[in-house]
């Protein structure tokens, strides 16, 4: 069946919400998330992590001990995807996460407020910088937040919470 | 008592009227005003009726700790009953209601339970209640429930939102009184991260009242000044209206804001209530002191109130509580109080200082040293006191009676971790416990009796703390205190002899209550506070408790010290449920996750049912089908003949990696992996360390050291916690690493006879049995090469089956695809339910069966139990005697002998002819379902000896419908019992 119209259908088909200058909901590109998983007691490096990205800032986001997420807006196909987890070689196993979670963007002056309406982490620039990253909960659902800019946050979520979070998150943006 | 609003002075703002109604009467105030304070200036002392007696009752303070003035405002979805009048802050439209009376406040029928009251004492319920035993639940537990409870909660869904917000800062300052102000503004200065929360709409606590006057300044004035000063510290944030109500662990503090209760109806945007998780590196509290009432008889009539509450409505509200005010006092504060009042221009009658020997500084006409208040008269209002003392009894005029019985500092919230606060006898109160480890006290909450005490106590604690923190700064300095009265001395009064005397007026607990509690063996403060209810209900005896624990003392002797307190817990004052629930309710009441093939399902006119957070299609109707049964028995019978499709997304899916994957593998399952081939998927049964079965699965090996386990959906969860526990506890040395994929694929079941033609339209390479046998495992191009895809031969419907997972974007895209392929095959789309019906039909397990007490022999996976292996989890404890019993109950199937009648999953087992009894219960139906291939409902069961008893006729007894069904025993393999289709 090589004629047929492979589509895929986003977790998210939501235009943004709310204005930049307050704060901005936004579904991010169904890129790629690679997740990886070091191999017993080998020692990844952040230049072979950063290998895998894109070139996007802050792609790479630790995990766990031995664990990290590298994200970005490119989709990859199967190849690609080989292609890159092969870079580790023995070093670390590679599981393709990019249809599995999903990224959320929440920007703009009130984004900290809006997070902390349903999310305990203490997102103060000088206990979470530009560039930290932290396995938490946004009011009962898992989510990986990162900073990625003084205003700016990425939520990745699974995939089948994205409809959810992604209420939730608008219903706490009302005030805003 | 006659109460008016004084020509000046006060906070309100007299230019603007707000109009309000209580019980119908419409009344108006100033913005500023509470409730309570409204109601004074009304002349409306009579606001409610008590619990027990139905006495009537006036305010008697002026903050949080209103045990009387209990109202219900708002209407339909927005009545809160139970709000206390001094913390409701008026607004035009207000609508007030008293409580615990009928048909009316001034004339209450209830009230006849006065004349009851020598039969009303503490225990009566348990005194009373307890002949016929059989009375309890028909006549006295309603009786009783009628009777008690304040107000009444409405049944009107509540149209306002309520969030719940996280907070962090440096310091939490508990209070924005003299001492909270002092601490925030020190380190603030200092640039810490200060939280100050207060819990009145307007900061500044006693400083809104006080007569002394700070480097000049009166005392409202410096408390401007000072939150102007905040107001430019971009690291303070000032929270009003906000209530901590305790302390938890890792120094997190609840805190209700009470956003939009100060308006008729929330702003856009703005929730009614928030609650804060405040998560402070360290906290002041800086709560101050409740002034405690005086016990004496007729201490409940309207009219008698704290002295502080009296000062508060007439310097911070502008109200006067009556034009004949007595005040009655243990202490210095009796001389402060009257001069206070005297200063806002009220006519003090008398001043009584239970002391002797120390003279008064204010001149009022009649002075009582070493007198007591003995008595009150009125109807529904104070008219008279009588005075007691060394030269006999007075009798004269006042509507009001200020009464001022020492202070008890507020430490509630350091008490709420487990800490017991300590009597000092100085203080003649409880003081916070000791080396509370982040959480100091400073103030009057720390004991501190003037003004200046809590200035300074406020600043020097906020600099150590700030010091501590790393921050440099200096306490805040503040100019002279002018005006300061300490209380003095204060001598222990804890009751007066005489009449009825209340202790805690909320419950209508009197001094002879307390007494006999101690005489009927109740003395013990926590068995105290239960048999005669003080210290309960919404004020949580804010004002009762260390009157109540010093009778108790004075009763038995000892000091209050040996007494001690009740136990302190959260929440300080009532939240309401709304703050707590935030935003999770209705829609939002719990996260739903969506399966990647929800809109595929939607498009075929699924019908979705709730499996956890999950929403799974359970059935699709087409047209004409107007019972579920229909689709489902279409479904089923087409799966069996053509083929279906079945979305199985929500399955756990774990991809497991590393050089002793297969080791680990071999270990949590209880049957062999070591040796799995790739391309290969293998059932797996996963024990506990019990034996009994954890869950069941496939797991395919994809590559030598990677491979995918499927779990079921109920655990997908639990058995990724297992996995990791296993990998990072018991067996670290193994290299084995998880990650979660259930998310990342659609799945998709292909069953049927016909789902290979189908399938192979879609699928590049040959799905010949050959090349792809029962049981194949492997990665397959789609589409010409368009996409991968991991293919697996396996079935749950006992049919020729695969299942097909594709990354979860692509999943409607390609469901869309094969039902495209499938039309020509009449394939059809099947649910949860028909999923349900196959696998019955095949005697396949699910966790109806594996119910957490079973072990694999009783599933008939004996011998798939490893003999070989050294070790799995749960392999030891298989030998324990219970486990092998041979009359364990094992599975086995069940049908009706008639295949018209039917039976319901958890019926019951009987032998034929057995008397329906639970003794007699020979195991019950875990599954059921009606099959179109049998013509009958049929069942799974697990049965005393069942694989034994193929052919037996049995009873299938439903004691709860009453229904017995004359049965058989099965093999559970109802449909194609040699499995040939299965491998086609």
């Amino acid at each position: 069946m090589p004629e047929f119209a492979l589509v895929s259908r986003p977790a998210l088909p939501h235009s943004p919400v709310g204005d930049a200058s307050r704060v901005r909901i936004e579904a991010l590109p169904e890129g790629h998330v690679l997740h990886v998983l070091a191999a017993g007691g080998r020692d990844i490096t952040p230049e072979q992590l950063a290998s895998l990205g894109d070139g996007t800032a802050h792609a790479v986001r630790r995990y766990a001990p031995g664990q990290w997420f590298v994200v970005g807006n490119e989709a990859l196909g199967s190849k690609e995807y080989r292609e890159k987890a092969a870079r580790l070689g023995a070093d670390a196993a590679v599981s393709d996460q990019s249809h599995g979670r999903v990224r959320v963007a929440v920007s703009g002056s009130g984004a900290r407020s809006l997070l902390a309406k349903g999310c305990a982490v203490d997102f103060s620039p000088s206990v979470f910088a530009v560039g930290a990253t932290a396995a938490t909960l946004y009011n009962h659902i898992g989510i990986h937040v990162t900073r990625t800019a003084e205003d700016g946050f990425e939520l990745l979520v699974l995939r089948s919470f994205a409809q959810s979070l992604w209420e939730d998150l608008s219903v706490n943006h009302g005030e805003h | 008592m006659t109460a008016y609003r004084l020509g000046q002075g006060g906070r309100i703002d007299r230019s603007r009227t707000l109009g309000f109604t209580f019980d119908g009467t419409a009344l108006s105030g100033h913005p500023g005003d509470t409730l309570a304070s409204a109601l004074l200036a009304n002349n409306r002392l009579l606001v409610g009726r008590s619990f027990k007696y139905h006495r009537p009752r006036g305010v008697v303070a002026a903050g949080a700790a209103e045990p009387n003035a209990l109202v219900t405002v708002g209407s339909a979805g927005r009545r809160e009953p139970n709000s206390r009048a001094t913390m409701v802050e008026l607004h035009d439209g207000l609508r007030a209601e008293s409580q615990n009376r009928w048909p009316s406040l001034n004339w209450d029928v209830g009230a006849l339970n006065g004349f009851l009251s020598p039969f009303l004492s503490a225990g009566f319920y348990y005194k009373t209640f307890m002949w016929p035993a059989s009375f309890w639940e028909k006549l006295y537990e309603p009786f009783i429930r009628r009777a008690a409870g304040l107000g009444r909660a409405s049944y009107h869904a509540d149209p306002d939102r309520y969030e719940k917000v996280w907070a962090h800062c440096d310091l939490l300052v508990v209070g924005a009184g003299p001492t909270g102000l002092a601490a925030a503004l020190t380190a603030g200065r200092a640039g810490a991260e200060v939280i100050l929360a207060d819990e009145a709409s307007e900061p500044g606590g006693s400083l809104l009242f006080d007569s002394a006057s700070v480097d000049g300044q009166p005392a409202g004035q410096f408390a401007t000044q000072i939150l102007a000063e905040l107001a430019t510290l971009p690291n303070v944030r000032l929270m009003t209206r906000t209530t901590v109500f305790g302390w938890f662990d890792d120094m997190v503090f609840g805190a209700a804001e009470r956003v939009s209760r100060h308006v008729s109806q929330p702003l856009p945007g703005q929730p009614q209530e928030r609650l804060w998780r405040i998560v402070a590196k360290r906290a002041i509290l800086a709560t101050g002191a409740e002034q405690r009432p005086l016990v004496f008889p007729g201490n409940d009539r309207p009219g008698v109130m704290l002295a502080d509450a009296a000062v508060s409505y007439a310097r911070r509200f502008g109200v006067g509580v009556g034009r004949k005010v007595a005040v009655f006092a243990n202490s210095d504060a009796g001389a402060r109080t009257a001069a206070s009042l005297q200063a806002a221009g009220i006519n003090v009658v008398a001043l009584v200082d239970a002391r002797v020997g120390h003279p008064a500084a204010v001149t009022v006409p009649r002075i009582f040293s070493g007198g007591v208040v003995s008595g009150t008269s009125g109807s529904r209002a104070l008219g008279a006191i009588t005075v007691r003392h060394a030269g006999g009894e007075d009798r004269f005029e006042a509507d009001a009676l200020a009464m001022a019985g020492g202070y008890s500092p507020r430490i509630h919230l350091a008490c709420h971790r487990g800490g017991k606060p300590r009597w000092s006898d100085a203080h003649q109160a409880f003081l916070a416990p000791e080396g509370l480890a982040g959480l100091t006290l400073a103030g009057s909450a720390a004991g501190a009796r003037t003004l200046g005490e809590c200035l300074s106590q406020g600043a020097a604690e906020a600099a150590a703390v700030v010091a501590d923190l790393g921050h440099t700064g200096t306490a805040a300095q503040f100019g002279a205190v002018d005006g300061d009265v300490p209380e003095g001395s204060v001598r222990a009064l804890w009751h007066v002899p005489g009449g009825k005397a209340f202790v805690d007026f909320q419950n209508d607990v009197t001094v002879k209550d307390l007494g006999l509690a101690v005489r009927e063996g109740f003395s013990d403060v926590e068995l105290a506070k239960r048999y005669t209810t003080t210290g309960m209900a919404t004020d949580q005896g804010k004002l009762s408790n260390v009157n109540a624990i010093g009778i108790l003392a004075e009763a038995r002797g000892v000091s209050p010290a040996e007494v001690g307190t009740t136990t302190f817990r959260p929440f300080y004052t009532p939240v309401s449920f709304g703050a707590l629930t935030g935003s999770s309710t209705g829609h939002h009441f719990q996260p739903v996750r969506r399966s990647p093939l929800h809109g595929w399902a939607e498009k075929h006119n699924a019908v979705f049912v709730e499996t956890g957070l999950w929403v799974r299609s359970s059935w699709f109707p087409r047209q004409g089908e107007t019972h579920w049964r229909q689709s489902v028995d279409r479904e089923v019978k087409t799966v069996r003949e053509a083929a279906g499709l079945c979305d199985v997304s929500t399955l756990g899916k774990i991809e497991i990696f590393g050089a002793d994957a297969a080791e680990f593998l071999n270990r949590v399952y209880c049957n062999a992996f070591a040796k799995l081939p790739v391309g290969k998927a293998r059932y797996g049964l996963m024990l506990r360390e019990d034996g009994m079965i954890y869950d069941d699965g496939t797991t395919s090996r994809l590559d030598e050291n990677h491979f995918f386990m499927t779990t079921t959906t109920a655990l997908a969860a639990g058995v990724m916690n297992h996995l990791e526990f296993c990998a990072q506890t018991l067996w670290p040395d193994l290299d084995v690493r998880m990650a979660s994929s259930t998310d990342q694929w659609a799945q998709m079941a292909i069953a049927g006879p016909l789902s290979r033609a189908i399938l192979q339209v879609i699928v590049d390479e040959d799905l010949s049995d050959e090349n792809v046998p029962f049981l194949a495992a492997k990665t397959v191009s789609l589409f010409g090469g368009q996409l991968e895809g991991r293919l697996y031969r396996i079935s749950f419907s006992g049919e020729l089956a695969y299942e097909l997972g594709v990354p979860a974007g692509f999943g409607e895209a390609v469901a869309d695809a094969l039902m495209e392929a499938g039309e020509p095959h009449g394939i059809c789309a099947y649910g949860a339910e028909a999923l349900g019906v196959l696998r019955i039909e095949k005697g396949h397990v699910t966790h109806a069966e594996i119910n957490g007490t079973v072990t694999a022999e009783d599933l008939g996976f004996g011998r798939m139990v490893s003999q070989k292996k050294v070790d799995f989890i749960g392999k030891h404890m298989l030998e324990r005697e219970g486990l092998v019993d041979a009359e364990r109950p094992r599975l086995v199937g069940v049908k009706p002998l008639n295949p018209e009648q039917s039976f319901r999953t958890g019926a019951h087992i009987l032998a034929k002819g057995a008397e329906a009894t639970l003794e007699n219960d020979q195991g019950y139906v875990t599954s059921s379902a009606f099959s179109p291939h049998v013509g009958s409902t049929i069942g799974l069961a697990l049965v005393t000896r069942g694989p034994d008893r193929h052919g037996e006729e049995v009873v299938i007894w439903n004691a709860l419908a009453g229904e017995t069904v004359p049965g058989v025993l099965c093999d559970p393999n109802f449909v194609d019992p040699s499995n040939e289709k299965l491998h086609a």
